[in-house]
């Protein structure tokens, strides 16, 4: 009898163990722990780089000196898994309070977003620049919190195009020319480097079907399949079949791809704001130059990025808390290095202000004003954007441009 | 009845864990894919059998059934192969067999995702070891190597290489594990019969093996139908579909297009393909049984 105590007592350790670890994995305690007047805000972040986490546990470490009372609890995911994590964790009622990521305009149709407005100051508010608060609205309310901006340029070596007699190209007829001029080199040279493997397939469409005067369509529409956006399709093919572009340019990511420009292997490829700073710590000794991205009439264009921040409504009953982090994380001195250190561009005037004689971001801030963004405000952007990851490196194969298009086009109308 | 009251606490931790983490999931599986889920993993009620009919309906599921199925029988055939011969040689005495069969451990050892890895990188174009190999024997003419990860048939063709090389540990093992139990008497008694070595194996020591591979085969087929990471990493920068098998598919739906719904209805179906070829297998075959 004894002994069936005993074992009966290490069933009941068990099953409690086991219950209690599904209920973690599954079930989630929402959050909101008033532990002796404490809030606790969960924050869930992107690794924008290696020092991502550090930089977040200084603000965080900042914000809790100020606010004593306010626990700030930091979860950093690698972009490759935040999506799934965080349609886990609002699947299991666990949502963070804070979300750092791309596309809110799901969640914000969802009904699960505080408006910006409820959980900032008015001074916070009104600091960010009038563009990437446009960019952050569903309808006239605004859902997402412009975080970190963007936008791209076109990175020359101009060793090679010296080289090749080539000249920096404005119009997509010179990139054409000179890529194929610098390709002529051999030796595993290529003259525009063309990432339109899965990892930012999304970018590089846009780079040249925007320039050459399509786009993605609005807030109401996806539109992929135009007469407009099919031309750009349509040079695509034609820089890859007169051998301007890398070999298998359908299958090439943007992130190695570049590691071969920074190794002086390609002529000219597009680039972002810290691609300067990879260049700078991998082969300082690369000569290069940065001009705005060539178009099909050469009028000025880029692409511009903004992440957002989000609040999650959870129980409702951290508002405050919210407003108070939030506040804090925008004032010039705490957001602005923050900013600096990953390379990003500010999206809040005072920030802006701050960089303005930056000179590695100069070229970047420059063509800032033209910026054109994704249309994620359109709850469909997100399907739209993984149709591109995984169709438009189609281009780069028997696949007409058109049919690429269409499939694009059929599997964002298919949600 | 009161046996079972009697057993039940000795059996009840064990029931209960297989319950929160074997039925749970699966039934958990089974429910999702009847739901229409949005986008940022809201549940918005039922639909039935919806998304099975998406799925089945997408333009190219059946090639890429089709192509699961070249991926297991090719796979595991090679497997059962290399390590029929592989085990083999470990089963004769000879200098430095202990190293040798430590060696063939480190597959098995070895993380798979970094195995994969370290092959996936030796076939970069422009600095992987392999491509710059090949090209300076001169068997490829393009300075900067080719894209072997770039192209559909390629990159399969060296997923299904890395995918035997990590199932040989396993199975060389399980099949030296069987060769051990081979009586010396029944070899012996061969030879003096007047067989030679090739009669010896196949008339004599491959039947006597038939429980040992038929075990390893009913695993590797689950385990190689199941594969995903070697396939995500040496496909994964390909477009469109024609590199895919059902598990990359299922990655594919919740990681790209975040559609939970219908990458669990797709896991059920792979879910009942695995149960039905494990019926179909274990009826035939009989692999728990003793000859």
């Amino acid at each position: 009898m004894a002994q069936y105590k005993r074992f009966g007592g290490i069933m009941a350790i068990t099953l409690a163990a086991t219950t209690g670890l599904t209920a973690c994995g599954f079930g989630g305690s929402g959050g909101g722990e008033e532990g002796g007047g404490a809030t606790t805000l969960d924050l869930l972040v992107p690794a924008y780089s290696d020092a991502t986490q550090g930089l977040w546990n200084d603000v965080i470490a900042g914000f809790e000196e100020e606010n004593p009372d306010i626990n700030v609890e930091l979860q950093v995911e690698s972009w490759d898994n935040l999506e799934s994590v965080i349609a886990t964790r609002i699947q299991g009622n666990d949502a963070p309070d804070i979300y750092n990521g791309g596309p809110f305009a799901g969640f914000a149709e969802d009904e699960l977003l505080y408006p910006v407005e409820e959980v900032t100051s008015d001074e916070t508010y009104a600091d960010f620049q009038p563009t990437f608060l446009e960019n952050a609205q569903v309808g006239d309310t605004t859902y997402g919190l412009p975080w970190i901006a963007s936008s791209r340029a076109l990175f020359v070596n101009d060793a090679l195009l010296e080289e090749a007699g080539a000249e920096v190209p404005t119009t997509w007829d010179e990139l054409l020319a000179s890529a194929k001029q610098v390709s002529e080199l051999g030796g595993g040279v290529s003259g525009y480097g063309m990432p339109l493997g899965s990892e930012e397939a999304q970018a590089e469409a846009a780079v040249w079907l925007w320039g050459g005067g399509g786009s993605f369509g609005d807030a109401e529409q996806i539109t992929i399949d135009t007469p407009e956006n099919l031309e750009g399709a349509e040079f695509i093919k034609k820089m890859i079949d007169e051998g301007a572009t890398q070999a298998d340019a359908g299958a090439s990511d943007r992130s190695p791809l570049f590691d071969i420009f920074v190794q002086g292997k390609l002529g000219m490829q597009v680039g972002l704001p810290p691609s300067v700073g990879q260049i700078e710590s991998d082969n300082p000794d690369l000569e290069y130059s940065i001009h705005p991205i060539p178009t099909k009439d050469g009028g000025p264009f880029t692409l511009g990025v903004a992440d957002h921040l989000m609040a999650f409504q959870n129980d409702g009953d951290k508002q405050e808390a919210i407003t108070a982090f939030f506040d804090y994380l925008y004032t010039a001195d705490v957001y602005v290095p923050w900013v600096q250190a990953e390379g990003f561009l500010p999206t809040t005037l005072s920030g802006s202000e701050q960089l303005a004689d930056d000179e590695a971001l100069a070229p970047f801030l420059e063509t800032l004003p033209d910026a054109q963004f994704y249309p994620s405000t359109n709850p469909d952007w997100a399907a739209a954007d993984s149709a591109f990851k995984a169709l438009f490196g189609q281009l780069d194969s028997n696949k007409s441009a058109k049919d690429v298009l269409a499939e694009i086009q059929a599997q964002v109308d298919a949600g | 009845m009161k046996d079972l009251l009697k057993a039940l606490p000795w059996i009840g931790p064990a029931v209960a864990l297989i319950a929160a983490v074997v039925l749970f999931p699966v039934g958990l599986m089974f429910w999702n894919s009847t739901r229409d889920i949005s986008q940022s993993g809201v549940d918005d009620g039922g639909v039935g059998l919806a998304n099975f009919a998406t799925v089945v309906g997408f333009q190219y599921f059946w090639p890429i059934l089709g192509r699961t199925v070249i991926w297991v029988v090719v796979v595991v055939a090679c497997t059962l192969l290399g390590s029929l011969a592989l085990a083999a040689l470990l089963n004769k005495a000879f200098p430095g067999r202990r190293l040798v069969r430590m060696a063939v451990i480190v597959p098995w050892a070895a993380s798979v995702v970094m195995t994969t890895l370290v092959v996936h990188y030796g076939l970069e174009p422009y600095f992987g070891i392999i491509n710059s190999f090949l090209v300076d024997i001169g068997l490829i003419d393009t300075p900067e190597g080719y894209g072997w990860t770039r192209h559909a048939g390629t990159a399969f063709a060296w997923a299904m290489a890395v995918a035997v090389f990590v199932s040989l540990p396993f199975t060389t093992y399980t099949i030296l594990a069987g060769l051990q139990t081979v009586p010396g008497e029944t070899v012996e008694a061969a030879r003096i019969d007047g067989a030679n070595g090739v009669r010896t194996y196949f008339s004599v020591v491959l039947p006597q093996l038939r429980g040992a591979i038929s075990v390893a085969v009913l695993i590797n087929i689950i385990n190689v139908f199941n594969s995903l990471p070697i396939l995500r990493v040496m496909t994964g920068s390909i477009p469109g579909y024609d590199a895919d098998t059902v598990m990359t598919m299922i990655f594919k739906y919740m990681q790209n297009q975040r559609q939970i719904d219908l990458a669990s209805a797709l896991s059920v179906i792979a879910f009942l393909v695995v149960i039905g070829i494990v019926a179909i297998y274990v009826r035939a075959v009989r692999p728990l049984e003793e000859v």
